[in-house]
């Protein structure tokens, strides 16, 4: 039977000293050990988005992701995005753009936007189409979630890109 | 987002587009779906599926699985000798797990039930069956030859959950049920006609990638089966669980939290029997969460054939239609019987045709199995229908809009003999499609647009119920059957008991979709849940409203004056008293509650079927790109034709979302078979649309009050999706002079179409010049004497 | 789902080798995964062992400073996307990676072991054939560089020994007047086609040219017809655009597989509308080195 392996990470701001098998993902770690069941595993091939979560800033699928791999690193999940209780400012745009339906794409969706206005804070509506190109939702067709990032951007300061496709989108 | 309003006004808060109240949950990953569900002791289980597209099992050797260290059961059809294995509400031809033989690669045929998943996977590999490979049958084709290999030897019985009263017929051995539907004369009106056109459309076998995998949990405790799952018709669970497990309904218990995406897809019973078996013979909680391949082998979209002939006059009227439908349902019955009778019923689409026939066969072959899918017959039979149409426009010189007016039933025009009359202003719908997508404005080169529309006699069966409880601070509580599986039903239903009962919002709560909990809805598809459980919780508030103005008459003005049912409690002379005051009152302490039920079934206002009409009415302008001959859908516009809007947000979203996946239908997703194999059952070749697909939206929500529901409120959801592959058919007819009859219009065909199209050109040229020349020669030679 | 597996991390070259030999040949090595965990999953490959060669300071690195390119096997697609001295040494791998599968991806996945894996659709493994690329190889035995048209034997097959580590990746430096660019068409996750262009302009004219085409054949494949025939052309409009179509012709004599994508017609069609676009963005790219 393989060893266990001691790995340290911080999820979400909290450090975390787990002792894990080597074919535990981190979404198996995440999901099963700490109780943060917001991701989802649907495809569990790397092309859905759906278990997207960022280690160091860095958008993975945390279906394939070794959660060994992440010792010594810094883990957000969907939970984390909310401080005190107060929705992230993309939250909350989800939430006024009915930028969702089922839901179960949604805690992906999020940290890859997440990560995208943390590299882009005003992206055009062209890198916001091509930063969400890889997180699939089959329920919205796409067109609300991309003016609630937009729209996200824009409340964080700053017009939501030079793009005049911005307007006619809707 | 455009509205049109010409219904009365509404009181707060129907018609407003309020917050989602699963939006906090959802965006905060707290949303609880079936693989979040944990219980002490739970067990996971695994499956091994057949390998044969067509097969007998002659052993099946399951030792060493069993002795392998975590493994708490491996089951088979031989250990399940106390359950009744084949269910199916349609037709019951379906094995909870394979009895004799396999009807499709990925039949499930041994269960391992273990301490964790990897343990139950590495338990497959130690499970050794033998089989004996029967000849298969792949496509229609070879499944009606006279001598195919038959997939089932014995018709399943059919069952009182079909959808229609008639029986079930069959004819060749591999046809599962045929229908029919035809009125007037159609030899007369083809013999009549100006104009026939002719063709045979193909409709692909699709996939509907509900995000969320079938995942299902099953406990039984003191004989009694609880069951959570991610499907959208629990009380249909529950019938199948009763049969299977010969449980009083009473005594099965199932739960759906929220759902990861339904789309029909996980209409009916899928793997819940199957979990159940797995935990009974295991003694524990089991869990068994299909992964996306093993779900697309669980349940597909019905492929379509569709051979249409339509007979017009030279002024552009629909004589008569005429059309021989194929379904392809796979191993297993499933819904498609009923897909096959709304496709015959949906062929006519929103006209007045005088003459019409139209048979569907809904045959099996060894793939794996169809049920419902999201449009239900009317995407597969008016890629036909519109097609047509427009084909019949160029060639009478008409503008394709133009010959749809003059076509389109009227305001409360029958379809047919003692079908409910069309409820829905469809002339009006097209002006609304023509100026959002620009008719009359000039088109660019190399660009086309078109406009197509469907209508479906969508509801399904008025069987629906709802308590509405009032609690003794005069808060709501409202039980549902219904599910939530992203449509917004959570909010727009808390909506309607809200407007109904006169209280705020955030003041009433709804529990959902616990059969144990709630009373009975059919189901939560066909678009029917704003209509249907609308009107019981309409029902439900007014039974509510009478039993409170009794007690504050009895409790508190006995004597007199008169009390008034006003929004939120009564007036009894000058004051006025909430609801939670008269329910004190009337119990005479500070607690207590009223229980207020509303039923919906066929008599009154939904005695006439179908209960409503949903309309798709969409525009799109495309390009084609000529060099690799992919389509880009540029504009898209949706009409949203739907009565009342309850939530016009939620109403949109539906349309947009509905609208995305036909896009996806035509122009990408397909299932490939080879060899009896599924060649791309993944999403690595399986190709579902990406933001990068997403054109350019304008939608439109009309709410003349016409329909049967609530405030006049009608379904949505399914509508913009059905016209979708028409209207990009006909729009990249005007924009490339290519016709295309083949779902999805790959890149491939679409190329190899217009090449077609340049050697035709070039043989007409050709063809032009030589009658040119030989012209020139005959003048000459005369000229010569 | 993944199965169980032993795991080691080797701080050095010679602790990966010994955990390899340890393993008894059931050992693999491991970068970022995203291709190898994969078909543990879908049951195509079983490895009792996995070494783990991120740690490995032989395999970091990105190198500009002697001329040639030098990128170290553990670095990810997104490490390459944004490198300033690839960008301004090789700006069509920096689009390439770009493009690579999805942002996740992007983010674990790593170059050395993308080349690894010899995927037959690999974007990289095209655009580094044409570019006349090596990979560095050391095993217990030693070290040795091979061209990558030595390298990829088969679909999924290299001539990598199982004990040897791809440590990292050596393109020659573009010399004057030289471009290289990389193009593709992808209906799924990987492409249909795609086609890699490596020219060199002097005076107004190719001298040079190699094009690759990827994803059509087995292997990514250097069609030498259809470089010999951008040789000697003026890279104005019309005389490129003819020698682009005699280049395309050479593509008719390929194998192209036929799958979802298309026919074998098709896809060698859609070769030769990729190998327009991608032989003017090399030309343009030759022309400002010029």
């Amino acid at each position: 039977m393989p060893d266990l392996i001691a790995i340290s990470m911080v999820v979400n701001g909290r450090p975390y000293a787990l002792s894990i098998a080597p074919r535990e993902t981190l979404a198996d770690v995440l999901r099963d050990r700490l109780a943060l069941t917001g991701l989802k595993v649907s495809c569990n091939a790397q092309v859905c988005g759906a278990c997207t979560v960022l280690v160091d800033g860095l958008p993975v699928s945390g279906c394939t992701f070794l959660a060994v791999d992440a010792d010594g690193r810094r883990v957000r999940t969907v939970e984390g995005l909310a401080i005190d209780g107060e929705l992230s400012p993309l939250q909350q745009a989800f939430i006024d753009h009915a930028a969702f339906q089922c839901g179960f794409c949604t805690p992906g969706m999020l940290m890859t936007a997440t990560a995208l206005l943390e590299e882009h804070p005003n992206p055009s509506r062209a890198e916001v189409v091509h930063g969400l190109e890889g997180n699939l939702c089959r329920c919205t067709g796409y067109a609300s979630i991309v003016d609630a990032v937009l729209a996200a951007a824009a409340l964080a300061g700053g017009s939501a890109g030079s793009d005049a496709a911005t307007e006619a989108g809707r | 987002m455009r509205r049109i309003i010409t219904r009365p006004e509404v009181p707060s808060p129907i018609g407003e587009p309020v917050p989602r109240r699963d939006g906090i949950a959802k965006v905060t990953g707290t949303a609880r779906f079936t693989v979040d569900v944990a219980l002490p002791g739970l067990a996971h289980a695994r499956i091994l599926r057949s390998p044969y597209p067509h097969a007998r099992i002659r052993s099946v050797d399951v030792e060493a699985a069993r002795r392998h260290p975590g493994v708490i059961a491996v089951v088979s059809a031989e250990d399940l000798a106390d359950v009744h294995l084949v269910y199916g509400h349609a037709v019951a031809d379906h094995p909870l797990i394979a009895v004799d033989k396999v009807r499709f690669v990925g039949e499930p045929v041994v269960g391992v039930v273990a301490e964790d998943a990897v343990t139950a996977e590495e338990a497959l590999r130690l499970i050794s069956v033998q089989y004996e490979p029967l000849p298969f049958v792949q496509s229609v084709a070879e499944a009606l030859a006279a001598d195919a290999p038959v997939v089932h030897e014995r018709p399943g019985e059919q069952r009182p959950h079909r959808g229609f009263e008639e029986d079930i017929e069959r004819g060749h051995p591999n046809v599962c049920s045929s229908s029919r539907q035809a009125w007037g004369d159609v030899d007369g009106a083809f013999a009549g006609a100006d104009l026939v056109v002719e063709g045979e459309y193909r409709y692909p076998m699709c996939y509907a990638f509900a995000m969320e995998p079938y995942t299902s949990v099953a406990t039984w405790s003191n004989g009694e089966l609880t069951v959570w799952t991610s499907g959208q018709h629990p009380y249909m669970v529950r019938d199948d669980l009763a049969t299977c497990f010969g449980l009083s309904l009473s005594r099965i218990q199932v739960i759906v939290p929220y759902v990861g995406g339904g789309y029909g897809s996980k209409s009916y019973t899928k793997i819940e029997p199957l979990t159940a078996a797995l935990a009974l013979r295991a003694g524990r909680p089991v869990r068994l969460a299909l992964s996306v391949e093993e779900a697309i082998l669980t349940t597909r979209g019905d492929a379509a054939t569709v051979r249409l002939r339509s007979a017009f006059d030279r002024d552009g009227h629909i004589l008569g239609r005429q059309a021989t439908i194929l379904l392809d349902t796979g191993g297993y019955a499933e819904n498609s019987p009923l897909v096959g009778r709304k496709a015959a019923n949906r062929l006519g689409g929103p006209y007045r045709i005088p003459a019409l026939e139209v048979t569907c066969d809904v045959v099996y072959t060894n793939t794996a199995p169809a049920s419902s899918f999201r449009g239900f017959g009317a995407p597969q039979v008016t890629l036909a229908g519109e097609s047509q149409l427009d084909e019949a426009a160029a060639r009478l010189g008409l503008d394709p809009l133009e010959l749809r007016r003059r076509n389109v039933l009227a305001f409360r025009e029958r379809p047919w003999a003692r079908a409910r009359g069309i409820d829905a202003d469809l002339d009006a719908d097209l002006t609304l499609a023509a100026e959002e997508i620009g008719w009359n404005e000039p088109t660019q080169p190399g660009h086309g647009k078109a406009i197509a529309l469907s209508a479906s006699d969508a509801g399904s069966e008025p069987i629906t119920t709802s308590i509405l409880r009032v609690l003794s601070d005069g808060s709501v509580t409202v039980m549902c059957g219904s599910t939530e599986i992203g449509q917004g039903s959570s909010t727009v239903l808390a909506q309607i008991a809200a407007a109904e009962m006169g209280v705020e919002l955030e003041r009433v709560r709804l529990i959902q979709s616990d059969t144990a909990a709630v009373s009975y809805d059919r189901s939560t598809g066909a678009s029917r849940t704003t209509t249907l459980m609308g009107l019981a919780i309409q029902a439900a508030a007014a039974d509510a409203r009478a039993q409170l103005v009794e007690w504050a008459t009895t409790a508190l003005a006995p004597d007199g004056p008169d009390v008034v049912a006003k929004a939120g409690g009564v007036e009894i002379g000058d004051a006025f008293h909430d609801w939670g005051a008269i329910v004190r009152a009337w119990f005479g302490g500070a607690a207590g509650e009223v229980i207020a039920r509303g039923y919906v079934r066929r008599a009154g206002a939904t005695e006439e079927m179908p209960p409503f009409w949903e309309i798709g009415c969409v525009a799109v302008e495309v390009s084609v790109d000529e060099a690799t001959g992919e389509i880009f859908v540029e504009r898209l516009v949706t009409v949203g034709d739907v009565g009342c809007a309850i939530n016009p947000q939620t109403a949109e979203a539906q349309d947009v979302g509905a609208a995305m996946m036909g896009l996806g239908m035509a122009t990408r997703e397909e299932l490939v078979y080879q060899d009896g194999n599924l060649m791309n059952g993944n999403l690595f070749d399986y190709r579902v649309p990406r933001t990068t697909n997403l054109p350019e939206f304008r939608t439109v929500l009309v709410e003349r009050g016409d329909g049967v529901g609530v405030y006049g409120a009608k379904g949505g959801g399914e509508g913009a999706l059905n016209p979708v592959a028409a209207a990009i058919a006909n729009a990249v007819e005007r924009a490339a002079g290519i016709r295309l009859r083949e779902a999805p219009f790959t890149p491939e065909r679409v190329w190899r179409a217009l090449r077609e199209r340049d050697e035709r050109l070039a043989a007409e040229r050709d063809e032009a010049r030589r009658a040119g020349a030989a012209a020139a020669d005959a003048d000459r030679r005369g000229i010569d004497g | 789902m993944i199965p169980r597996f032993s795991l080691a991390r080797p701080r050095s070259l010679a602790e990966a080798f010994e955990a390899f030999a340890g393993a008894g040949g059931e050992g693999a090595y491991i970068a970022g995964g995203t291709e190898l965990l994969q078909v543990m999953k879908m049951g195509f490959a079983q490895f009792e062992t996995l070494i783990d060669v991120k740690g490995l300071d032989e395999l970091r690195g990105i190198d500009t400073s002697e001329g040639a390119i030098r990128i170290g096997a553990t670095t990810t697609h997104r490490t390459i996307e944004r490198s300033a001295d690839i960008l301004a040494a090789f700006p069509g791998l920096v689009d390439l990676e770009r493009h690579v599968a999805n942002v996740r991806v992007r983010s674990t996945g790593t170059l050395g072991g993308n080349l690894a894996f010899a995927e037959p659709h690999s974007d990289p493994a095209t655009l580094l054939l044409a570019s006349d690329a090596r990979v560095e190889l050391e095993g217990p035995a030693g070290a040795r560089a091979l061209r990558l048209s030595e390298f990829i034997l088969g679909p999924l097959a290299t001539a990598r020994e199982p004990e040897e580590i791809l440590t990292g990746v050596r393109i020659p430096a573009a010399r004057r007047g030289e471009g290289r660019a990389y193009g593709k068409i992808a209906f799924f996750e990987r492409p249909a086609a795609s086609v890699a262009v490596r020219l060199t302009v002097a005076d107004g004219a190719v001298t040079e040219a190699t094009v690759a085409v990827g994803s059509l054949t087995e292997v990514p494949l250097i069609v030498k017809p259809a470089g010999d025939a951008l040789v000697g052309t003026e890279v104005d409009p019309e005389p490129l655009a003819n020698a682009i179509a005699s280049a395309s012709a050479a593509f008719g004599a390929l194998d192209a597989v036929e799958d979802l994508n298309g026919s074998s017609d098709y896809k060698r069609h859609l070769a030769g509308v990729l190998l327009a676009s991608t032989c003017r963005a090399a030309v343009r790219e030759a022309t400002a080195r010029a």
